[in-house]
C-alpha cells in the first residue's frame, strides 16, 4: 500500500484528482432534479387525466340545482285556472281561466301584462286539452261543442334600432310596451316575446245541453294531411271519439275536412271519470276513474272500438287523482290520493289474456309525495316531469331514472291550481286559486343519468321488460336515449376474450419455440419480425379486416373452421414424418431445407381444409354452415359427435389402458419389435373406433336431452363478427405478448435449462416442467399486458365488429366496444350534453379497466423480477 | 514463458474393474479455434478420476463433452470418439436424452429449480414419467442421505429449494443428479463456489459414492483432486500431458510441466 501511495509502483502515468470536479456534481444535481421532476410530472399528468375525467363525468349523477325562485301575490284570478305556460326563456308566463280571460305575467318581476281575452260567445269551458308538445289546444262547453286553436309564445330576434318607442323598463335587461316583452339579448339584439291565441269555430259533438265533461285532443298525421282526433266526454258518461282529416287540393288549395266519429263503448261499474287520455295515432283511449280504475280501449278500427282491459292502477284504498302521458305517450303517470305516483307502461304480454296481447305493467315505482296529487306537467323533452300535490308541493322526477330530481315549495300549505314546466325544463311555474304565482328557474342537465340507469337494467318505454340497452339517438324527437354502459363494456370483454383466445396460444407456442427449440441466430431473426408485426398500425388491420378478411370468412367458414384442426394436424405429422428420417438426411436438411419443408406443409394444410370443407360442411353442418348456425339447416348432432370426438378419445384410451395395461405389456414384450409395434397400433386403431363410438353414443344422448350446439356461443351469422375481429386483433397482440413472454423464458437463466437437459429431460420436457413454471409470472404478465392492449383497441372493432350493443356470446355476431362507442358517437356528442359525459365515463370506465389490467400484470412483473434475482 | 512442447503423454493410471469411458483421439473445435488435442484416456469405473489444468485448457470442455452438453455451442466440430461402456456417445444410433439419464452431472454453480427440495430430487424420476409415490418418496430419502442432506432438511421437503445455503444447494444437486440412477457422476468444478466447510462436506460425499459411481470432476484445487480422487489426469492448452495414480502425479510426476504446474510454478 505504501508503495502505491508513494508513487513508486504505479501502473499508469496518469496522477488522477481525489476530488469531484463541480462540473461532474452539478450535472449529477440537475440530472437528478430533471429526472424526479419528469417523473412527477408524468404521475400529475396522469392523475389529471383521471382527475378531468371524474370532473365531467360527476354532473351525470348529481341531480338538478334551484337558481331562483320567486313568489308573487297577484290579483284573484276570474275564474278557475285551465293552463299555465311559459314562453323558452322564462320570461312570460301565461295563464288560461275559464272564464276565457288570460293572464301574461313578466316572471322576473311579477309584472301583470295585457294579455287578450279569448272570445267564448259568453260560453263557460267546462274541459280544457292542450298536447304536451305543440301549441295545439281544445276547449269543451257546456252546450256540447268543442272548439280547437293554438296558444303559445312567440319570440322573435329584432335589431336595438328596431325597438318601439316608450318602451317601460321591466328590471335591467327587460322592457315591456304594455304587452309584449323586449328581453336584450345582446348590445345589438333584442328578443321579443309576445302571447298569442286563436280560437276556431265551435263543433258540435256531444247532443245539445251535455256539457263536455273531459276532452283530450291530438294533431297527428303529416303536415299536408294533418289529422286531429279528440276524445270527449260528456255529462251522461258517453265517451265519443272523433277524427278530423284534413286535405289541402295542391291546386285549388282548397281543404276539405272529414269527421269521422265512434261513441265508445258502454263503461260497467260506476265511478267519477278523473281523466281520458288518448294517443296521437288515435289508436288507445285510456280512461281513468276515481276507484283507481283504468279502462283501456283498442280504437285502431273507429268503426269498432273495444274495450280491452279494465286495471286497478292504485293500491287497494287508494284513488287515483291525476293521470297523464308521458311525451311519446307510451307511458301513463297515475297519481294517487296517497301522495304515490307510479308509471305503467302498455307491453305486449300474451299471459296477461287480453285480445290485443298487450297489458299495462307497472314500470316505475316513484317516490310518495306526502298529499294527493293533484296535477302533472309533463315535459316537452325528455321523460321528466312535475307533479304537485294537494298543499302546493311540487315535485320534478324522471320517469326512467324514476328518481326526485327537485323538491320545489317545500313549506306550501295551499293547493296548486295549475303547474307549467317550461320548455326547456329550465323553470316550473305554479299558480294557485288565490292568486300566487311561484316560479323556480332550475338546472337539471342530466336528469335521466343515475348509477342504476348506466350500470342496472333499466325499463324503457317500448320493452317488454328491464333491460341493458345501449341507444344513444336516433331520428325522432320523442326518442329517449338509452345510455347503459354495460352493453359496451360486455362487448369490450366479448372482444378481448376472443382475441386472446386466438392469440394466446400462438404467442405462447411461439415464445417457446424460439426462445428454447431454436437456434439463437432465428431467435434474433424471428423476434424482431414478430415485434415489427406490432409496429402495423390497428387502423390498417382493421381496414384489411372489414374489407377483405371478413367476406373471405364469411365465404369459406367451414374452410376456415376446418383449418384450425387440419392445420396443427398436418404439422403433427409432418413433424412426425421428420422423425422418421434418417438422422444423417436429417441434420443435412435441418436448416432452410426444414423451413421450407414447414412452409409446404402450412400451405398444404391450408389447401388441405379449402378441398375438403365442401365435405366438412356436408357431414356436420347439413352443407351450409351459416344456415347451419343460423339454427334453420340441419341437427346439432354430427358436430356435437366432433366436439366431443376428443373426450371420448381419451376417456377410452384411460379404459383401454387401465384394463389392457398389465396382461398387454407382459405379452408384448415377449414379441418381435415389428409384432409388438403391429400390436400396438392395433390397440390405438381400437381405442380410437371405441373412442369415436362412446362420442356418437354421448352426442345421441346430449341431443335427445335437447342440448343443441347451436344458441350461445355459435348463433346467427353476421358478417362483421366477433370471429373476424378476434382474428384482427389476434394478429394485434400476438407480438406483445410474444415479445414480453419470450423475454420472460429467455430471462429464465441457462443453469436451470443445462440442469434439467443433464437430469436427462428433453427440450420439451425441459421447457414445460422447468422453464415455463419459472417464468410463468413473466407470461402471466404478456397475457395481462396483451389483455390490455386488446381492452383499448379502437380501430379494428370500430371497423370489423358492426358496432352492435348486444349482449350476447355468439362468435358469428357482432360487437361494440367501450372504445369503439367513443370513436363512433363522438361526432354526435355536443359539449357539455348528457351523451358526451357518457362517453367520457365511458372513457372513464376504459382507463379504469386498462390501469386496473396494467398494474395487476405490473405486480405480477415486480414479484417476477424478485424471483427472477434469486435465482 | 517459452512457447510449450508436447512430448508423448505418459500414461499410468491406476487401473480398476474395467474401463466405463473410453475416450480416443478426442479433438475438439470452437469453430476455427482447436479447444482439445488428440484426448485419450480411459476412466476407470468406480473411481474418482480428476480433471486437473490451469484455466482454459480443456478441463470442462472434455467434461461437457462426455454428456453432449456442447451440442448447443455454435460451430462445434469433433473428430475421435468418446465411448460409454462401449457405446459410442457420438454415433448415429445414440440416443441423447438416453446418454444423459446415464451421466448425471453437477455443476460449477449450484442450480437447483425452484421448486420444492422433494420435488428437486425426483425431478428426472419426474422426466421418466414415475407417478408411484411410494417410489418417490423413497427415493427423495436414499438419494437425500446418499447426498448427506437427509438430516439437514427432512423437516422442509416442501420448503422451495432456493432456501437453502450454498453448499445445501449443492449437495441437493448432487442428490438429484444420484436419484437418476446414473453411471457416471460429472462434476464441474463443484466447490468453487463454496466455503471451506462446505467444501470438506462435499469432498467427503464424493469419497462415500465412490464405488457406486464412476465419478470425473473437474476442479482447480489440486488438494482437492489429492484428496478426493484416484485416478487425476493432467491437461494443458487442449493437451492430456498426464494421465496417472493421483498418488504417483502428487508426488512423483513424470512430466515436466506436471511437476510444474503441481508445484505451483504456472497456473
Amino acid at each position: 500500500m505504501t508503495e502505491i501511495r508513494s508513487g513508486r509502483a504505479r501502473a499508469t502515468a496518469y496522477v488522477r484528482p481525489k476530488q469531484t470536479s463541480r462540473a461532474v456534481r452539478y450535472a449529477d444535481k440537475a440530472a437528478d432534479i430533471v429526472v424526479t421532476v419528469g417523473g412527477l410530472f408524468v404521475i400529475l399528468a396522469v392523475a389529471g387525466i383521471m382527475i378531468f375525467l371524474v370532473q365531467v363525468v360527476v354532473p351525470l349523477f348529481t341531480g338538478g340545482s334551484l337558481n331562483e325562485s320567486r313568489e308573487y301575490t297577484l290579483q284573484r284570478p276570474e275564474g278557475a285556472s285551465l293552463a299555465i305556460l311559459t314562453d323558452d326563456t322564462n320570461v312570460l308566463a301565461v295563464e288560461v281561466l275559464a272564464s276565457g280571460k288570460t293572464r301574461a305575467v313578466h316572471l322576473p318581476t311579477g309584472t301583470v301584462l295585457a294579455s287578450p281575452t279569448i272570445d267564448l260567445g259568453g260560453q263557460k269551458i267546462t274541459a280544457f286539452s292542450k298536447s304536451i308538445r305543440s301549441d295545439d289546444f281544445a276547449v269543451g262547453f257546456a252546450d256540447g261543442t268543442v272548439r280547437f286553436g293554438q296558444i303559445g309564445t312567440r319570440s322573435t330576434l329584432i335589431k336595438a334600432s328596431d325597438l318601439p318607442p316608450n318602451l317601460v323598463r321591466l328590471n335591467d335587461l327587460d322592457q315591456t310596451d304594455g304587452e309584449a316583452v323586449f328581453h336584450r339579448r345582446d348590445a345589438e339584439q333584442f328578443q321579443r316575446t309576445t302571447f298569442s291565441v286563436i280560437l276556431n269555430e265551435p263543433q258540435a259533438v256531444a247532443p245539445a245541453g251535455r256539457a263536455i265533461a273531459q276532452l283530450d285532443y291530438r294533431v297527428g298525421g303529416t303536415v299536408e294531411r294533418p289529422t286531429r282526433s279528440f276524445l270527449t266526454k260528456d255529462g251522461d258518461n258517453v265517451l265519443r271519439l272523433t277524427r278530423a282529416e284534413t286535405r289541402v287540393n295542391l291546386l285549388t288549395r282548397r281543404e276539405t275536412t272529414t269527421l269521422e266519429s265512434a261513441t265508445l263503448p258502454a263503461m260497467s261499474g260506476s265511478g267519477t271519470i278523473i281523466g281520458a287520455l288518448m294517443t296521437a295515432q288515435a289508436d288507445q283511449v285510456y280512461v281513468a276513474r276515481e276507484n283507481g280504475e283504468v279502462l283501456r280501449f283498442d280504437t285502431r278500427d273507429l268503426g269498432v272500438p273495444k274495450l280491452i282491459e279494465t286495471r286497478r292502477l292504485t293500491a287497494d284504498g287508494v284513488a287515483l287523482t291525476t293521470i297523464g302521458f308521458l311525451i311519446g305517450e307510451q307511458a301513463i303517470v297515475v297519481g294517487g290520493s296517497d301522495g304515490s305516483v307510479n308509471v305503467f307502461f302498455r307491453v305486449e304480454d300474451a299471459a296477461a289474456g287480453t285480445s290485443d296481447g298487450h297489458t299495462l305493467k307497472l314500470a316505475h315505482e316513484l317516490e310518495r309525495q306526502r298529499a294527493p296529487i293533484r296535477a302533472i306537467a309533463a315535459s316537452a323533452r325528455n321523460k321528466a316531469f312535475a307533479t304537485a300535490d294537494a298543499t302546493g308541493v311540487i315535485w320534478v322526477r324522471h320517469s326512467t331514472s324514476a328518481r326526485v330530481l327537485m323538491k320545489l315549495g317545500e313549506s306550501s300549505r295551499t293547493e296548486v291550481a295549475s303547474i307549467g314546466l317550461s320548455p326547456r325544463n329550465d323553470g316550473v311555474v305554479a299558480s294557485d286559486a288565490s292568486g300566487r304565482l311561484r316560479f323556480w328557474a332550475i338546472d337539471i342537465p342530466h336528469p335521466e343519468t343515475t348509477l342504476q340507469t348506466i350500470f342496472g337494467k333499466v325499463w324503457y318505454e317500448g320493452f317488454p321488460e328491464p333491460a341493458f340497452t345501449w341507444q344513444s339517438s336516433s331520428g325522432n324527437d320523442e326518442f329517449e336515449p338509452k345510455l347503459s354502459l354495460v352493453p359496451l363494456i360486455f362487448g369490450t370483454i366479448k372482444a378481448t376474450v376472443y382475441a386472446l383466445l386466438f392469440a394466446v396460444p400462438i404467442a405462447l407456442a411461439a415464445a417457446i419455440f424460439t426462445s428454447q427449440f431454436v437456434h439463437h441466430s432465428v431467435r434474433a431473426v424471428v423476434k424482431p419480425a414478430m415485434e415489427m408485426m406490432a409496429s402495423l398500425p390497428s387502423v390498417v388491420l382493421g381496414f384489411i379486416a372489414a374489407l377483405i378478411l371478413a367476406p373471405i370468412v364469411e365465404s369459406f367458414i367451414a374452410a376456415v373452421v376446418l383449418v384450425f384442426i387440419a392445420l396443427p394436424m398436418s404439422l403433427f405429422a409432418a413433424a412426425y414424418l421428420w422423425q422418421l428420417l434418417p438422422p444423417a438426411s436429417a441434420l443435412r436438411w435441418d436448416g432452410l431445407p426444414k423451413f421450407m419443408f414447414m412452409f409446404v406443409v402450412l400451405f398444404s394444410g391450408c389447401w388441405l381444409s379449402y378441398a375438403a370443407a365442401p365435405g366438412f360442411e356436408a357431414v356436420f353442418f347439413a352443407g351450409d354452415f351459416r344456415s347451419w348456425v343460423n339454427g334453420t339447416a340441419g341437427s346439432g348432432r354430427p358436430f356435437l359427435v366432433l366436439l366431443l370426438l376428443p373426450a371420448g378419445f381419451l376417456a377410452a384410451s384411460a379404459l383401454v389402458r387401465r384394463a389392457l395395461n398389465g396382461a398387454m405389456r407382459d405379452r408384448v414384450r415377449q414379441l418381435g419389435r415389428t409384432r409388438a409395434g403391429l400390436v400396438d397400433g392395433l390397440c390405438w386403431l381400437l381405442t380410437l373406433v371405441a373412442g369415436a363410438i362412446v362420442a356418437f353414443v354421448l352426442a345421441y344422448v346430449f341431443t335427445a336431452a335437447g342440448w343443441d350446439p347451436r344458441g350461445g356461443v355459435l348463433d346467427t351469422y353476421v358478417q362483421r363478427n366477433t370471429f373476424v375481429v378476434g382474428l384482427a386483433m389476434g394478429f394485434a397482440v400476438i407480438p406483445i405478448i410474444y415479445t414480453i413472454a419470450e423475454d420472460a423464458m429467455s430471462a429464465v437463466p441457462e443453469h436451470l435449462r443445462a440442469a434439467s437437459l443433464a437430469c436427462g429431460a428433453s427440450p420439451w420436457q425441459t421447457a414445460t416442467r422447468v422453464i415455463i413454471p419459472t417464468a410463468v409470472s413473466g407470461i402471466f404478465a404478456a397475457i395481462m399486458i396483451g389483455m390490455g392492449r386488446a381492452v383499448g383497441e379502437t380501430m379494428i372493432v370500430v371497423m370489423a365488429a358492426g358496432n352492435t350493443p348486444i349482449l350476447d356470446w355468439n362468435v358469428f355476431n357482432g360487437l361494440r366496444a367501450l372504445s369503439a362507442n367513443i370513436a363512433v358517437e363522438l361526432p354526435e356528442a355536443v359539449v357539455g350534453s348528457t351523451l358526451c359525459r357518457m362517453l367520457f365515463l365511458a372513457a372513464l370506465a376504459l382507463f379504469v379497466m386498462t390501469f386496473v389490467l396494467n398494474t395487476i400484470a405490473e405486480l405480477i412483473r415486480q414479484r417476477f423480477r424478485r424471483r427472477a434475482v434469486q435465482l | 514463458m517459452n512457447a510449450p512442447t508436447f512430448g508423448p503423454t505418459s500414461y499410468h493410471p491406476t487401473k480398476g474393474e474395467r474401463t466405463s469411458l473410453e475416450i480416443k483421439d478426442f479433438n475438439l473445435w470452437y469453430g476455427a479455434a482447436q479447444a482439445l488435442f488428440d484426448v485419450a484416456m480411459d476412466v476407470q469405473v468406480g473411481m474418482v478420476t480428476a480433471l486437473i489444468g490451469p484455466s482454459g485448457c480443456g478441463k470442462s470442455t472434455l467434461l461437457r463433452s462426455m454428456n453432449r452438453m456442447n451440442d448447443l455451442i455454435d460451430n462445434l466440430r469433433i473428430n475421435g470418439a468418446i465411448r460409454l461402456e462401449g457405446d459410442d456417445i457420438y454415433g448415429p444410433a445414440i440416443d441423447v436424452i438416453g446418454l444423459r439419464k446415464r451421466m448425471g452431472m453437477v455443476f460449477q454453480k449450484p442450480n437447483p429449480f425452484p421448486m420444492s427440495i422433494a420435488e428437486n430430487v425426483v425431478y428426472p424420476l419426474r422426466v421418466d414419467g414415475v407417478t408411484d409415490r411410494a417410489l418417490l418418496e423413497q427415493t427423495v430419502e436414499r438419494s437425500l442421505k446418499a447426498a448427506a442432506l437427509w438430516d439437514e432438511v427432512k423437516g422442509r421437503l416442501k420448503e422451495n429449494a432456493l432456501g437453502l445455503s450454498g453448499g445445501q444447494q449443492q449437495r441437493l444437486c448432487i442428490a438429484r443428479a444420484v436419484a437418476g440412477d446414473p453411471e457416471v457422476l460429472l462434476m464441474d468444478e463443484p466447490c468453487s463456489a463454496l466455503d471451506p466447510i462446505a467444501t470438506a462436506k462435499i469432498e467427503e460425499l464424493i469419497d462415500e459414492l465412490r464405488g457406486n459411481y464412476t465419478i470425473i470432476i473437474v476442479t482447480h484445487n489440486m488438494q482437492q483432486a489429492a484428496r478426493v480422487s484416484q485416478n487425476t489426469a493432467f491437461m494443458y492448452l487442449g493437451r492430456l500431458i498426464e494421465y496417472g495414480d493421483t498418488k504417483r502425479m502428487f508426488t512423483n510426476p513424470i512430466e515436466a510441466r506436471t511437476q510444474d504446474y503441481i508445484t505451483g510454478r504456472f497456473g
